[in-house]
């Protein structure tokens, strides 16, 4: 007989043994399949929960990046004259910060200057927020022109009298719909609307309110604008410089850099607060922790069980199996033969209880996920973890009492009770 | 020829401080197409002289000689593979597979004897031919009577062909007509030139038989050739 036609028959001589023990095979299946189903739904739930969070990260504003805010400063006594003559967050600070060598890891920069004013067109007249933003800010917070033209490098730098709308600004304006190179007045200054921004919508789950609803409502024009014509500021003060570094690490060394330039920029004033980027790293580490041990978890308690349940059906069956193979040693079978039975089996039974779990498992995390809401994402990780969890399940469990049947002498065994 | 041949055979079990001397020195020679009663009261070395004969077990001294294989020094998977060729066992509780039907459990030794299905198969229908219960190779043995479950262990026993027949008490569990049906069967095995050895505590059943091996406290105390009856 050669192997392979061995191999086989010991393969039907296992089903055989299987059927003919059916309460036993499906308990100690059932043990597997456990762990199988636990580990791999526990891994598709949390990871598709993660997987949720980061998109919200990414179509929120993410983690990338670095904002630097102007801050007031609280004088004791009367302010000296270096105190008094600082101007605050310029766009200075923004260019400046562009340049340094660990700016290196920067891939966009925004400005955003802020002014309250009363909008008028030919249809509505209404106080709004007016962003006066520089050349990255519309990509930065995904904004996408759906009609006419994205400011132009020329309208950043002079400041031009041109205003991109977002579609709830668009639609209270101009209901006509015809918009593009329409005259709107923005306090005193007239502009004129070159663009829309697409419609922005987000939901956390199905038939929840549009949490990007207040993004839409953007009137945006030119920093430049904001800032010399309807403030009279000369110096181009900023509400808000950000940058996008996507590498974490590179961001710490970033703002340290930055910090030193734009402290040294305001005369040594702390007129500025930057994100704190150790901080966040720091967070999103934890995170990163709370869902190992979320996995680890639910790993171990898959564990458990289903070691549980072997456990049990190992003890319960021991007697039977025992006198059993008495039986076969008594007749002929040498020792490994039971040996090679016993894991033949529990390849067997490994196999089955883990595709049954596989099912289970995909099918309790798509019900779970379907009732939170969020898609399901299968991770090829969690189907190595299962299949480890199987094998461990299937093996190691069969491995003791394999090798105990098969070493005790064939008397023993016959006489067992 | 000498089926069994043994010379010195002693058992111990335990250490120095309790041993126990379950065989004491056995000489025993059965010659092939016997038919052989070992016969004892309990505690004798009935069970134990049994074990060692039918390589369940080992002896601690003496030489044991089983259709010319040397024995007593053989490693575990050995002895395996000589019960399987040529020993057939059969037992006071049958001790067949429970789970597995008549037909599977007459096939068991053949499949470790490595025979290929089919013939295993046919050998197995015929054996049960033979010893008269044809008609029940897929039933499982919790729905035969105890007779019966007999008959499939003798089958079982005869699968490869074995130099010699063990029998431990194969009446004991049975009432006495069905024994006696049994017993028969073992006489015909016997006229068929198998070699039987057959243990037992009755003595109007070891009379049946054409030699009686009498055990005493780990000794031959008797041999007495008779006229089979």
């Amino acid at each position: 007989m050669n192997t392979t036609g061995a191999f086989r028959e010991r393969l039907r001589e296992a089903w055989i043994e299987l059927r003919e023990n059916p309460g036993r095979s499906f308990l100690q299946a059932l043990g597997v399949m456990l762990g199988v189903a636990s580990v791999l739904g526990g891994f598709s739930i949390s990871d598709s929960q993660r997987r949720q969070t980061e998109r919200i990260f990414a179509r929120v504003g993410g983690i990338d990046k670095l904002n630097v805010f102007p801050t007031d400063v609280v004088y004791q006594g009367t302010p000296s004259a270096l105190q008094s003559a600082n101007r605050g967050l310029r766009l200075e600070d923004a260019l400046e910060g562009g340049q340094v060598p660990s700016a290196k890891a920067v891939n966009a920069t925004s400005v955003l200057r802020q002014a309250r004013a009363r909008v008028r067109s030919e249809f509505a007249d209404q106080e709004r927020d007016v962003n006066g933003i520089g050349a990255d800010y519309a990509a930065m917070n995904g904004y996408e022109i759906e009609y006419g033209r994205d400011f132009s490098s020329h309208d950043f730098a002079s400041g031009a009298p041109v205003a991109v709308l977002g579609s709830e600004a668009a639609s209270v304006f101009f209901p006509t719909g015809d918009i593009v190179g329409k005259p709107l007045r923005i306090g005193d200054v007239p502009v004129t609307v070159i663009g829309v921004f697409r419609d922005k919508n987000f939901r956390f789950r199905e038939g929840q309110r549009n949490i990007f609803a207040w993004r839409n409502r953007i009137v945006a024009v030119p920093s430049g604008l904001v800032a010399a014509r309807m403030e009279g500021d000369n110096y181009h003060r900023l509400d808000r410089v950000t940058f996008r570094i996507p590498d974490l690490k590179a961001a710490a060394d970033f703002s340290k850099e930055l910090s030193g330039l734009v402290t040294a920029n305001h005369r040594l004033q702390q007129d500025y607060r930057l994100d704190d980027v150790a901080k966040r790293l720091e967070r999103q580490m934890s995170q990163g922790d709370v869902y190992n041990i979320i996995f680890m978890l639910s790993g171990v308690l898959a564990l458990i069980g289903g070691g549980m349940v072997n456990v049990n059906v190992q003890l319960a069956s021991l007697k039977e199996r025992v006198r059993e193979v008495g039986v076969k040693m008594a007749i002929g079978a040498p020792g490994r033969e039971i040996f090679k039975s016993f894991m033949t089996e529990a390849i067997l039974l490994t196999l089955l209880g883990s595709a049954a779990g596989y099912v289970i498992g995909i099918a309790f995390s798509w019900v779970i996920t379907k009732s939170i809401g969020i898609p399901l994402s299968l991770a090829p990780l969690s189907f190595l973890w299962a299949t480890l969890m199987a094998a461990v399940f299937g093996f190691l469990f069969a491995l003791y009492p394999a090798a105990k049947a098969s070493r005790q002498s064939p008397m023993e065994a016959l006489r067992y009770e | 020829m000498k089926i069994i041949e043994t010379r010195g055979l002693t058992k111990v079990y335990g250490s120095n401080g309790n041993a126990v001397h379950a065989l004491r020195g056995i000489d025993l020679t059965v010659e092939r197409g016997e038919f052989a009663a070992l016969i004892g009261p309990s505690g004798s070395g009935k069970s134990t002289l049994m074990a060692i004969l039918g390589c369940l077990d080992v002896p601690t001294g003496g030489t044991y000689t089983l259709d010319g294989r040397q024995i007593e020094r053989l490693s575990g998977a050995d002895l395996a593979a000589i019960r399987n060729e040529k020993v057939g066992f059969v037992f006071q509780q049958y001790n067949l597979l429970p789970k597995a039907t008549i037909l599977r459990n007459v096939e068991l030794p053949m499949l470790y004897a490595g025979v290929p299905r089919r013939e295993r198969r046919q050998r197995a229908l015929e054996l049960l031919e033979k010893v008269g219960i044809p008609d029940k190779a897929n039933t499982l043995p919790g729905a035969l009577s105890g007779g019966q479950r007999q008959r499939v262990a003798i089958a079982r026993a005869l699968a490869n062909r074995p130099a010699l027949l063990l029998a431990d008490e194969p009446t004991g569990a049975l009432d006495s007509k069905t024994g006696q049906e049994v017993l028969a069967l073992f006489r015909e095995l016997h006229a068929q030139g198998n070699t039987v050895l057959l243990v037992t505590h009755d003595p109007t059943i070891a009379a049946m038989a054409g030699r009686r091996v009498e055990l005493y406290d780990g000794l031959l105390v008797q041999e007495r050739q008779e006229q089979a009856a």
